[in-house]
């Protein structure tokens, strides 16, 4: 009684030390350390802080209603830039991981130069590269050629994290699913990629959140997302360390968001085999 | 043993030799004939290529030469060839290989459902008529990481019935199990072999072989040493080594 309490115990203690969200606490401490630091010694820089100015460049709030500030608008650009690169990045992903995995040569090759290509050089290059050489020659976009880097730099990633995790699969899944006469995509659909993706959501939501983060960099090619937003408007008002806290912290919740929803889904669909 | 119709052959196996790459020769000009609804189990002792040969059956294992067939169906490189021979032959080996991200029930009726084109009522209705047949009818809905071993090596084999085949292979089925579950697992064989299902065993379970098999085959380095029935082998083995290996086992 008393020893399956204290081991339930721990294994909560296990869990909340393990957990996303002690990392979140820890990271929000450290913040809060940096502000004090920051606060304190600005104070003797001289440092006018105007917090108060800072609400308005996300919500305005007048006889019309609640209207989106510039701040949010570029959150949502960002949001949206994200999320399509994501769902592109993990499909790429997929179907490079399988290509590599494949008994084709063509396939193996078509894979390998893709990722070769794509992991040694950096995403900035690769932006720009799509942007300004891809762009007029095959009549893209921005928001498309933003799109298009993020997703191929980060499927370059995102199909190692399957690949490790499809070849984790014990050959004797295989063999029972090969036995039973199913066909080699029917094997991958209900057998091992159910079980592949369960193992590597964790590497797989580090991925998504390196994603948000490197969207950052759509900045430069002039896409106001929410990092081209707060450089203009301190380019404009001067509010330097004000906006960057808060485009920071704005960060931190979409990603730490993430992690909370995909700790939440690891532990409903957990699979003990 | 039982009298067969000579020609009623279901498993023709003529001179198959397979060498793994690394040199080993897994089976060495293997040939051997089954009966339709015949029971035999297969024994020697660890590497002499039990495993390779119940593998190659069902293709799971290329062979380098000779001739597999199965009812009728040559097994070569044929993509047809090899779907149509992975359907007919069940196999359940020493690991379970459950499905552990899917209930008891969902891991009988895929293959009903994506091989052999049921609906998901007629595949439920088999599942289940099988899993009372195995006698776990109540753990349909559990995932195989909630079932003893025993149940697990049963549902294994309700999975591998479901694609009703005509051969089933057991490779050492009751090895991985602790001592009390042995005889669950043997009973469903039992009743199968009972039936007239086609089987063979590797198992050293000589208790087995004495009750259901119609004949064993001793196999040393990839090759047949002797065969004969389970009486044959309890009173006068005629081959020195398979006297050792007997009394190494018994
Ligand atoms: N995939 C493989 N690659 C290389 N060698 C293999 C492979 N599989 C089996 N072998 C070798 O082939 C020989 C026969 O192996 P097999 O598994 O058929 O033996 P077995 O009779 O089933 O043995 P056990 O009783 O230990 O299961 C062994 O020497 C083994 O090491
Ligand atoms: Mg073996």
């Amino acid at each position: 009684m008393t020893a399956s309490y204290l081991s339930r115990r721990t294994s909560l203690w296990h869990r909340i030390y393990r957990s996303p969200i002690f990392d979140i606490v820890q990271f929000t401490l450290l913040v809060f350390a940096v502000v004090w630091f920051f606060s304190s010694s600005t104070e003797k820089m001289g440092y006018n802080w105007q917090w108060y100015q800072i609400p308005k460049y996300i919500f305005t709030h007048d006889e019309n209603g609640y209207a989106a500030g510039p701040l949010w608008e570029g959150l949502m650009v960002t949001l949206r830039i994200s999320g399509i690169s994501l769902v592109l990045a993990f499909i790429i992903g997929l179907g490079t991981a399988l290509f590599r995995l494949s008994q084709s040569f063509v396939a193996r090759t078509i894979a390998r130069v893709y990722l070769e290509a794509i992991r040694n050089t950096p995403l900035l290059i690769q932006l720009f590269f799509i942007y300004f050489v891809l762009g007029p020659v095959l009549g893209i976009n921005r928001m498309t050629s933003a799109v298009l880097a993020l997703s191929l730099f980060e499927g370059a990633y995102t199909s190692e994290i399957f690949r490790s995790g499809i070849v984790s699969i014990r050959r004797g899944q295989w063999e029972a699913a090969y036995s039973l006469g199913l066909s080699g995509f029917d094997t991958y659909l209900y057998i091992i990629l159910p079980q592949a993706v369960r193992r590597v959501l964790p590497p797989l939501t580090s991925q998504a959140i390196s994603l948000i983060k490197d969207s950052a960099l759509v900045s430069t090619i002039a896409i106001y997302d929410l990092t081209m937003q707060a450089q203009a408007l301190i380019a404009e008002t001067f509010l330097t360390f004000e906006l960057w806290f808060t485009v920071a912290g704005m960060y931190l919740i979409i990603t730490a968001t993430l992690s909370v929803i995909v700790n939440y889904m690891e532990y409903r669909f957990k699979v003990s085999d | 043993m039982p009298v067969k119709d000579s020609g009623d052959y279901i498993i023709v196996v003529e001179n198959i030799s397979k060498t793994f790459p690394d040199g080993v020769k897994a089976l060495v000009d293997f040939s051997t004939r089954i009966h339709r609804g015949e029971v035999v189990v297969v024994i020697g002792p660890s590497g002499s290529g039990k495993s390779t040969f119940l593998r190659c059956l069902n293709g799971l294992e290329e062979i380098d030469s000779g001739a597999i067939t199965i009812d009728g169906i040559a097994l070569n490189d044929h993509k047809k060839s090899r779907l149509e021979i992975r359907k007919e032959v069940g196999m359940v080996f020493q690991q379970f290989n459950l499905f552990p991200h899917m209930t008891v029930l969902e891991n009988i009726s895929l293959a009903q459902r994506r091989v052999r084109k049921k609906s998901k009522e007629q595949a439920r209705d088999m599942s289940m008529d099988l899993l009372k047949k195995v006698g776990i009818a109540e753990k349909a809905d559990n995932y195989p990481g909630q079932l003893s071993g025993g149940q697990q090596q049963r549902v294994a084999i309700a999975r591998a019935l479901a694609m009703m085949p005509k051969v089933m292979l057991f490779d050492e089925a009751t090895s991985a199990l602790d001592p009390e579950m042995i005889g669950e697992v043997l009973d469903v064989m039992k009743a199968l072999a009972s039936e007239g299902m086609t089987m063979i065993c590797v198992t050293h379970e000589m208790g087995f072989a004495r009750e259901v098999s119609d004949r064993v085959i001793f196999m040393e380095d990839g090759k047949i040493i002797e065969a004969g029935t389970a009486e044959h082998f309890f009173s006068a083995p005629a081959e020195d080594r398979t006297r050792l290996f007997l009394s190494q086992i018994l």
